[in-house]
């Protein structure tokens, strides 16, 4: 119970900090360690392959991509105030923040905490039972979701096609000949 | 309790004692091997045979002043080093090296933890690694150090997906995925090297990769980058990084050993982690072997083998192996 507590203060430094911090590589530091102690949290509710996933997923791939793209922009490391471009957007996220922060207490101090059912079986969060919510049960949801990626995957790769035909038309090339005859051309 | 505790904390020093030796002299052996491989004999001045070589080298290293570029992010700067220890160092604490041993009446399996899920455990923290090159190759604040860094995020992101399915076939077969029960398992069904000859190679292609070694060790090309990601450290900041290296592939041919060929396994006349030693050491060779044999890749060239060839094949005999075990086949 300490440990979820003290963990949770570590996350809740951390969040904010992602925010704060005025370099972005600090940021994204700071976002490592927020997913590395929800890993922890899982690990304490003997959630294992959670735990495992959550590392693995977010904090070995996804916070690896962020970063790459991050160092690469902030190489400078010039740390610049990015001009206001939204005027008002501090106001409108502290007020959002505010209402949403009070009807959290309201809710909270309305609502005895009710104790949930903490019936869980002793492979709770573990590969074998994971795998059988996943392939039994849960299946249909796990093929919508392996659809959805797909779907992703696909889309990227035709979003990104290099497209020659667009080329063309912007250097405004005479029809039918061809962008390394034009480069040719250039050089003599 | 106090016992277990007490037990917990001697094998935790234990290990690190043999991973800190084991990288000084996994270093003084790659240097003499690659001495031999180019036909001059490496380092062979200090003690008989060379062999006080590692302490005068961490001599020097403690001695070294210790710089920092004018420009560097500190915090990070002095981060990234130990971030890249921690995960070289964690990743052994589930490898098993040695059949459970009987001690005052304890019995005392030779890993530090064996949790259900050693396998991916092994791989969440091993991939925390990139961290500790990406960072200090930003922090810095050097072109070279940043293009290796950034070289090595598109390395092992890319290399870590054909690892990871290439050792599914493994779970597969021995049906769990706590790192003592795949030994347990090749107990019964023998080693998986031979079902999985093709995962083999993948791995042993993806865990050079993975430790940035010739022929992938693009994020430190000297003929390119100067020194890569490490080029502005120096004293035992950079020495860490070395030593981050070097338990890699310590750690990496004990997954080897451990996943392919039995592990622990062998005949009965020597000791089981003698076996386990054995195998790894005889992995370490083939890794220098590698590295004195083949050139670099070219940068384009390695990800287009890592994306178009090993993924591919991977998951085909990923899918095979599934076909073969659940009966379909």
């Amino acid at each position: 119970m300490v440990g979820i507590f003290i963990i949770g203060i570590l996350m809740l430094v951390g969040a904010v900090s992602v925010v704060v911090v005025r370099q972005p590589v600090h940021s994204a530091l700071a976002l490592i360690g927020v997913t590395i102690g929800l890993a922890m949290i899982y690990l304490i509710l003997q959630a294992e392959f959670l735990a495992v996933a959550q590392v693995i997923v977010y904090a070995g791939a996804i916070m690896v991509l962020f970063l790459f793209v991050v160092t690469l922009l902030t190489a400078g490391k010039e740390e610049m105030e990015a001009e206001d471009t939204l005027s008002g957007q501090r106001w409108a996220g502290i007020i959002t923040g505010l209402v949403v922060g009070l009807g959290l207490a309201v809710v909270i101090a309305t609502h005895s905490p009710v104790k949930l059912s903490t019936a869980l079986s002793g492979s709770f969060g573990g590969l074998h039972d994971l795998g059988h919510q996943l392939w039994g049960p849960y299946f249909a949801m796990l093929a919508g979701v392996a659809l959805m990626l797909l779907t992703g995957v696909i889309g990227v790769l035709v979003l990104n096609r290099p497209d020659q035909v667009n080329y063309k038309s912007r250097l405004d090339l005479p029809s039918g000949v061809s962008l390394v005859d034009a480069e040719q051309e250039g050089k003599k | 309790m106090i016992l277990e505790i007490v037990v917990l904390v001697v094998k935790i020093l234990v290990l690190v004692a043999i991973l800190m030796g084991g990288f000084a002299y996994t270093m003084l052996l790659e240097r003499r091997l690659l001495g031999f491989f180019q036909l001059r004999l490496g380092p062979n001045r200090v003690g008989p045979g060379g062999m006080l070589q590692p302490i005068a080298d961490a001599l020097k290293m403690m001695l070294k002043e210790d710089m920092m570029p004018a420009g560097a992010d500190s915090l990070v700067y002095r981060l990234a080093p130990v971030i890249a220890g921690f995960a070289a160092l964690s990743v052994d604490a589930v490898i098993p090296f040695g059949a459970p041993i009987h001690l005052f009446g304890l019995t005392i399996s030779l890993d530090i933890a064996n949790p259900s899920i050693g396998l991916l455990l092994a791989f969440a923290l091993s991939s925390l690694g990139v961290y500790g090159i990406v960072l200090g190759g930003w922090a810095s604040q050097n072109k070279y150090s940043l293009l290796g860094g950034i070289r090595a995020t598109a390395q092992i992101i890319s290399y870590e997906l054909a690892m990871g399915l290439s050792v599914m076939g493994v779970l597969l077969m021995s049906h769990t995925a706590s790192l003592e029960g795949i030994v347990l398992a090749q107990k019964a069904q023998g080693w998986f090297w031979l079902p999985q000859i093709v995962p083999f190679l993948i791995f042993m292609v993806t865990a050079i990769a993975e430790t940035n070694r010739t022929p992938f060790d693009l994020p430190e090309a000297e003929s390119e980058l100067v020194a890569g990601y490490h080029t502005e450290y120096s004293g035992m900041r950079f020495a860490l990084y070395y030593v981050a290296e070097y338990i890699n592939m310590i750690t990496q041919s004990g997954l080897i050993v451990t996943l392919f060929f039995g592990g622990w396994l062998g005949p009965s006349f020597l000791p089981p982690i003698i076996w386990y030693f054995i195998k790894v050491i005889i992995a370490i060779f083939v890794f220098v072997w590698i590295r004195a044999t083949l050139p670099r890749f070219r940068y384009d060239k390695l990800m287009s083998f890592g994306w178009k060839i090993l993924l591919p094949i991977a998951f085909l005999y990923f899918v095979g192996t599934a076909a073969f075990v659940s009966g379909v086949l």
